[in-house]
């Protein structure tokens, strides 16, 4: 199985779990292995494992452009989009 | 070629093939050595270059150019002129010097990224005439006359001249099928074989990369039809996402690459990437027409609470048959004749009622005759313009008037 690249990855999403943990993961772009990367379909992707696999285990979750003082794209709280 | 109205300048092939011809002809003649003649395949060159120039000549005379003072050079580009030579544009490159050196082209100015352009012997495009038949008569009478008085069949052939055994248009020997050997896609031609350039299949099978013919078809419509600016039509897709995301998605939020990739969705499958060119009236009418399709949807999901629609990027992705917005066409088509067909059945209705009213005697046109009544009526329905509409009052005339 491919993971993503947090050297390759468009964006990223930090998480802040409700046990106080907090976890970065990096974004999987593309739909095959050489694919164009979308973006896209990365940030739906972070969505998707935000919503339905991590549900009710986080309180904050913030998705950022992968580059260094990259802008915030997306912000979580509480299981609800707030941007 | 065709054929101009009888008062217009223009340029038949027939005595340009044949000028040329002689052209080359009186070269050979005064020239021996082989590194001047000029051979059958320099011959085909050269009658290529002459008929694309006589048809950009003669579209240039249809659009109302005025040429008659200074001709304006052939245009072109050396990579389409080899396709539709079928061989290398060196070997073009080539040609032209050859013919340079011979004198049938006089000059060549290269204009980088739009091509070159050739200005071609003046005695050779000098068959410029008003196209009365008796001035076509005598001037063939006149070029088959120079053409008998140099008598270049009569004479003894003192070195092989190929071009006059090898016939160019001959697929004999040449494992050539018809199909094959006529391709001109580059310039749209479908007679191809007036020039006898038999296409060389197996060295160059594809249309060059940068096809300059299709370059400049592109400029000519440009400038022709004067194109509706890009940034319109983006803003036209700008706002339809904006008219959607309120109706069909008002909760939704987005970050700016998701927004990105549902404007492209929306260019590939909504739009059709702008590929069919249209005034911009025609579009802002497409534009009315989608919102009406907006609408209907939004109407449709409100009906129901468990209704749905699949999120944007599938909603309008264009590799989407099943749930896609453009299924809604149908849809907007099927509801709009339904419109329609009530409509017509109720003015029918109405004509029908008149008809029985003005039977009885009584009525706003009691007073009227039958004829008179009649035309009131098909006055009336021929203003919505709808056959159809026509078609249902004749027959239910028939039925009113019949009973």
């Amino acid at each position: 199985m491919i993971h993503p690249n947090p050297d390759q990855a468009l964006s990223k999403c930090i998480v802040y779990f409700t046990d106080g943990n907090s976890r970065t993961f990096y974004s999987f772009d593309q739909k095959h292995k050489k694919s164009k990367p979308n973006q896209a379909l990365g940030i739906r992707r972070l969505e998707k494992m935000l919503l339905q696999h991590f549900k009710g285990t986080w309180e904050t979750a913030i998705i950022y452009e992968n580059v260094p003082n990259g802008k915030e794209l997306a912000k979580f709280k509480g299981g609800i989009r707030v941007f | 070629m065709e054929n101009n109205s009888t008062t217009h300048v223009y340029f038949d092939f027939s005595k340009l093939f044949t000028a040329t011809k002689t052209f080359i002809d009186t070269h050979n003649q005064n020239h021996h050595q082989l590194t001047e003649r000029l051979n059958a395949n320099h011959r085909a060159t050269a009658e290529l270059i002459t008929r694309l120039y006589a048809k950009q000549l003669n579209q240039a005379i249809t659009l109302g150019e005025d040429i008659t003072k200074d001709l304006p050079g052939f245009k072109t580009f050396n990579p389409s002129l080899a396709s539709c030579k079928g061989c290398t544009v060196r070997t073009i490159i080539n040609h032209k010097e050859r013919l340079k050196a011979a004198g049938f082209i006089i000059k060549e100015t290269h204009r980088g990224k739009s091509g070159i352009e050739l200005w071609i012997n003046p005695t050779i495009f000098k068959a410029k005439k008003s196209s009365t038949i008796l001035n076509n008569i005598q001037s063939d009478i006149q070029i088959i006359k120079e053409v008998y008085d140099l008598k270049v069949k009569n004479l003894h052939p003192l070195v092989h001249e190929q071009q006059e055994l090898k016939n160019n248009n001959s697929t004999v020997d040449k494992l050539v099928t018809e199909k094959e050997g006529v391709r001109l896609t580059a310039h749209k031609e479908i007679d191809n074989s007036v020039t006898g350039t038999s296409q060389e299949q197996h060295k160059n099978i594809r249309e060059s990369r940068n096809s300059a013919s299709k370059k400049q078809k592109k400029m000519a419509t440009s400038t022709n039809a004067k194109e509706v600016d890009s940034a319109f039509l983006l803003q036209l897709v700008r706002d339809f996402w904006n008219y959607a995301k309120v109706l069909l998605y008002p909760n939704i939020k987005l970050s700016q690459p998701e927004e990105t990739e549902i404007l492209n969705c929306i260019w590939a499958s909504v739009y059709r990437k702008f590929k069919i060119t249209g005034s911009k009236k025609d579009w802002e009418g497409y534009q009315e027409i989608l919102f009406k399709r907006i609408d209907m949807v939004s109407r449709w999901l409100d009906r129901n609470p468990n209704r749905w629609v699949p999120p944007p990027h599938l909603y309008f992705n264009p590799e989407n048959k099943r749930n896609g917005f453009n299924k809604t066409y149908e849809w907007f088509l099927k509801q709009e004749l339904l419109k329609k067909e009530i409509r017509n059945q109720i003015l029918i209705q109405k004509t029908a009622s008149e008809w029985k009213d003005h039977k009885k005697g009584i009525g706003k046109h009691k007073n009227k005759t039958r004829l008179q009544l009649f035309r009131i009526q098909q006055q009336r329905l021929s203003q919505y313009k709808d056959d159809r509409l026509l078609q249902l009052y004749e027959k239910s005339l028939h039925k009113v008037v019949n009973m």
